[in-house]
C-alpha cells in the first residue's frame, strides 16, 4: 500500500501506524500553538511565549528594581530611571523561527502593536519618544545609547534564525494587566496574534 | 517491528526545532563595509581597510546585552580556529569604557580583539538595529553575511561558510 498522509484515515493500517499518524496529526497544533505562559522557579517572573508559524515573540517580566539597577549606572537624572523603571518593562525576545531552507522573511513595526489597558487601546511605549523628549540634563549621550541600544528596535527585519532581545516598555503601572495584539509581516502577508493578560511585574513595595 | 522510513522522516521533521539552525544571511552584492578606526582595550588602533584581502567578522555588543554575553563563549572558541586561519575578528563594544569591559572579561574571556565605539559613532554608520549583530566582510571589503542575534561561532557549518569567502 503506498504511503501518504491520507492513509491515516484507513481503517486497515497497523496500530503503530495509527500511533504515528495521531503524532503527525498533533504538529500542526505545535506550530501554531498560541501562547504559553510560564513561570521562573528560580526568581518567580512570569513570561508569555506566543508562537506563530514564522515568529516567536516571548515577554518576560522585568522588576522595576531590575530597570533601576541599569539605569542607575548610567548617566541619567533620578527622574528619568523612576520613569523608565515603572514604566511596565518587559525582556522581549523576536525570533524568526523559519529554517534557511523553507523559512521567510519576518519584519516587525512595533508602531502598529497595540495595547487594551482600563479600557483603551493605544500604542505601545516606543524609545524615539523618550529619546526625543530629554534633555542633556536628565540623560547624557552616553546614557542615551544605552536606551537607543538596549530597548528593542522599533523596526526590524528578521531572516530565518535571525533573533534579537531587548526591552519594550509600556507605559502603564507597574502590576498592571493588558492585552497585547502584535502586529508581523512574514514574506507579503500581514499577520497578527494576541496576547491577553500580559502582567506588569509588581514594583518592590508590592512584593511579599 | 516494520518500520516507515517515509513517515518516520516526517515526524523527524515535525517533531521540533531541537538545535537552533545556525545561520548567515548573505547580503546583497557590492555593500562596502563602512571604514572604522578604533582602539582595542589594549591601546592597539585597528581600521578596518587595513585588513583589506582576508575576510573579516565584525561583532557589535554591549556588556549589559544578554545574547552578546551569551555568544561570547563560542566566540572564543572559534577564534582559535579563525586565528590559524587568518580570519579576524573585531568585536566592537558600544559605548562602555575600557574598565567596565575589564571587569566582565574576568567572567568572559575574550582573547579577540575587543575595540570600543565610545560614542557610538561607528555603530551609527553600520546598518545595526540592534545588539548583537554580527557581520562577515569579505577579502574585497564587502559585506558578504549578516546575523542578528547570538550565534554558536564554533559551528562547523559557520566556519565553512566564512572559509569559503577565502577561495
Amino acid at each position: 500500500m503506498p504511503l501518504s498522509l491520507n492513509s491515516c484515515q484507513g481503517a486497515s493500517v497497523s496500530s503503530m501506524l495509527r500511533l504515528l499518524c495521531a503524532l503527525c496529526s498533533l504538529a500542526p497544533a505545535f506550530a501554531h500553538a498560541g501562547v504559553v505562559r510560564g513561570v521562573n522557579e528560580d526568581n518567580g517572573l512570569k513570561s508569555w511565549h506566543f508562537t506563530d508559524a514564522d515568529i516567536e515573540i516571548e515577554l518576560i517580566q522585568r522588576l522595576p528594581d531590575q530597570t533601576r539597577a541599569l539605569f542607575m549606572n548610567h548617566e541619567f537624572s533620578r527622574e528619568v530611571i523612576e520613569e523608565l523603571a515603572t514604566s511596565c518593562m518587559f525582556q522581549t525576545i523576536i525570533r524568526n523561527n523559519g529554517t534557511s531552507a523553507t523559512g521567510r522573511p519576518v519584519a516587525i513595526n512595533l508602531t502598529q502593536w497595540r495595547m487594551r489597558h482600563a479600557g483603551k487601546v493605544t500604542g505601545i511605549k516606543l524609545k524615539e519618544s523618550w529619546l526625543e523628549s530629554w534633555t542633556d540634563e536628565q540623560a547624557s549621550h552616553a546614557a542615551k545609547l544605552v536606551v537607543r541600544w538596549g530597548m528593542f528596535p522599533t523596526q526590524q527585519e528578521y531572516l530565518p534564525g535571525d533573533y534579537n532581545w531587548g526591552l519594550t516598555a509600556y507605559g502603564i503601572p507597574p502590576g498592571s494587566i493588558f492585552d497585547l495584539e502584535v502586529f508581523w509581516k512574514a514574506g507579503a502577508a500581514d499577520r497578527s496574534g494576541n496576547i491577553d493578560g500580559v502582567e506588569c511585574a509588581p514594583d518592590v513595595d508590592k512584593l511579599k | 517491528m516494520r518500520i516507515f522510513p517515509p513517515l518516520l522522516i516526517i515526524l523527524i521533521a515535525v517533531s521540533g526545532p531541537g538545535v537552533a539552525e545556525q545561520t548567515l544571511a548573505p547580503v546583497p552584492e557590492g555593500v562596502l563595509a563602512p571604514d572604522f578606526v578604533l582602539q582595542d582595550t589594549d591601546g592597539k588602533t585597528h581600521r578596518l581597510s587595513d585588513y583589506r584581502g582576508t575576510p573579516v567578522i565584525i561583532n557589535f555588543w554591549a556588556t549589559w546585552c544578554p545574547p552578546c554575553r551569551e555568544e561570547i563563549p563560542s566566540m572564543n572558541r572559534a577564534w582559535r580556529r579563525f586565528e590559524k586561519e587568518g580570519i579576524a575578528l573585531l568585536a566592537i563594544n558600544m559605548g562602555e569604557d575600557e574598565d567596565t569591559i575589564f571587569i566582565f572579561t574576568a567572567d568572559y574571556p575574550a582573547d579577540f580583539p575587543l575595540l570600543m565605539d565610545r560614542d557610538g559613532a561607528v555603530i551609527e554608520q553600520w546598518p545595526v538595529r540592534g545588539l548583537p549583530t554580527t557581520y562577515v566582510v569579505a577579502p574585497d571589503g564587502t559585506i558578504a553575511y549578516r546575523a542578528i542575534g547570538s550565534r554558536e561561532w564554533d559551528d562547523n557549518g559557520l566556519f565553512e561558510k566564512i572559509m569559503e569567502l577565502k577561495k
